[in-house]
């Protein structure tokens, strides 16, 4: 972590940062409602009747200015966010609405895709992409672009989750008060033959994904099943010790910085990688179908990472 | 011949395995209380998903196909009344009215009478 500056309190970057946290701050004056406003007044004038028994305290002049030019700036940004953001929306909008009039007709048999495509999906497929399970041919390959939207989404919601949970709070607590239960012994007994099963069963899901119905979303899906189970039965501190913020972090960012990377080869050769340079190998294989296979584990492991994340955050308020 | 009876075994177990499915259904709508419920549920859960599966390896055989739905017995049967059990265990725990549904006998000390 990088040294935190002398004037880093005062600076609008921390004026900022303290508004996001919810902390207290003298720029909510201006947004609370009124009888709060009221209430806060007749306080500044109780506190303003006790001043005259008092020595007031000395006071840098510039202060208030310096202030009083920082709040302006930040109603300022204010508005500008909201301004700037209604009208991204808007071009959005009005970008997607154009194209939809120059889209087929709904159900129309020259629709392109009630013909073509999902023939030659079948067709070609499993020459081009190596697959034996279509399905995931079709969203890691011919669509990848948009496994990549979705597999953000899912980042994105656990960043937006992490900022409603932590708002208004100065710290994550470490534990809940000390006195996490220790778990059913019905439960902790079933759990410790029942979560290896159902990682390893995750696992086969995750690398099988070419061959069989499963992949990247289902696989990870019950990693993050078995994850949960394991710390409903043995608790978080168990858990943390294989599976702590920091690997949480790591795996997190990391997959994605991967798959970004995978995605951003993708894009520079075209077509979705399907003539990209991996060799395909032999259909049917584990080790086959070029690019697929990393990118389903890696996929898993953004999936499992979210599941459990939201697990925890709403059972304890922090990973 | 031997056909015939696989196909009149699988059928059998089949049927029955659908008609308990179909009794829990009734006794989870039928019963008013939690507990009542899920000891109506918890049947579906194990005794006719049981029944079903086993039905169903009897139609394909020894084969891998007959080994994963033996599997998926033996995780439903691990993972199923352990759920339940924490169900109940949280229904127990909470409820308000535990005592007007289920009427608990107590003794003069106010403790709780184990029914034998």
């Amino acid at each position: 972590m990088s040294k935190i500056r002398s004037d880093y309190e005062t600076s609008r970057r921390a004026a900022f940062r303290r508004y996001v946290s919810g902390e207290e701050d003298l720029k909510s004056i201006d947004y609370m409602p009124m009888f709060e406003k009221q209430i806060a007044e007749e306080k500044k004038e109780d506190e303003r009747a006790t001043e005259h028994y008092l020595v007031p305290p000395l006071k840098d002049p510039m202060e208030d200015a310096k202030l009083h030019a920082e709040l302006l700036g930040m109603k300022w940004f204010r508005r500008l966010y909201v301004v700037m953001s209604v009208a991204l929306c808007l071009c959005i909008i009005g970008a997607m609405v154009y194209n939809v009039a120059f889209m087929p007709a709904f159900g129309g048999t020259d629709a392109p895709t009630n013909n073509e495509v999902s023939e030659r999906y079948l067709e070609k497929g499993q020459e081009e992409t190596g697959v034996v399970n279509m399905v995931t041919g079709l969203i890691l390959q011919y669509r990848g672009f948009d496994t990549f939207g979705e597999t953000h989404v899912l980042f994105i919601a656990t960043i937006a989750v992490m900022i409603l949970l932590r708002m208004g709070k100065k710290e994550i607590p470490e534990e809940v008060d000390g006195e996490e239960s220790e778990g059913d012994v019905i439960l902790r007994t079933i759990a410790r033959f029942l979560v290896p099963m159902i990682l390893l069963f995750g696992l086969y899901v995750l690398v099988n994904g070419h061959l069989s119905p499963g992949g990247g979303f289902s696989g990870g899906a019950v990693i993050g099943a078995g994850l949960i189970l394991y710390s409903a039965a043995f608790g978080f501190t168990s858990t943390a010790r294989f599976f702590n913020e920091k690997i949480y972090d790591i795996l997190k960012v990391g997959s994605l910085g991967l798959y970004s990377l995978l995605i951003i080869y993708y894009l520079f050769t075209g077509a979705n990688g399907i003539d990209s340079v991996v060799p395909l190998g032999k259909v049917g294989a584990i080790i086959s179908s070029g690019l697929i296979l990393p990118i389903n584990v890696l996929v898993g492991i953004e999936v499992a990472c979210t599941m459990y994340a939201f697990y925890a955050l709403f059972r304890k308020g922090g990973l | 011949m031997s056909d015939w009876i696989i196909f009149w075994c699988a059928a059998i177990l089949i049927v029955s395995g659908i008609a308990v499915a179909a009794i829990a259904a009734f006794g989870l709508f039928r019963f008013r209380f939690a507990l009542n419920r899920m000891h109506a549920a918890a049947m579906c859960d194990t005794l006719g998903i049981m029944l079903i599966l086993l039905g169903l390896i009897a139609v394909s055989g020894f084969s891998f196909d007959s080994l994963k739905l033996a599997l998926i017995i033996l995780l439903l049967w691990c993972a199923s009344p352990v759920s339940s059990h924490l169900l109940a265990y949280l229904e127990v725990t909470t409820s308000t009215k535990l005592e007007e549904y289920c009427e608990i006998e107590k003794d003069e000390r106010g403790k709780d009478v184990k029914k034998v």
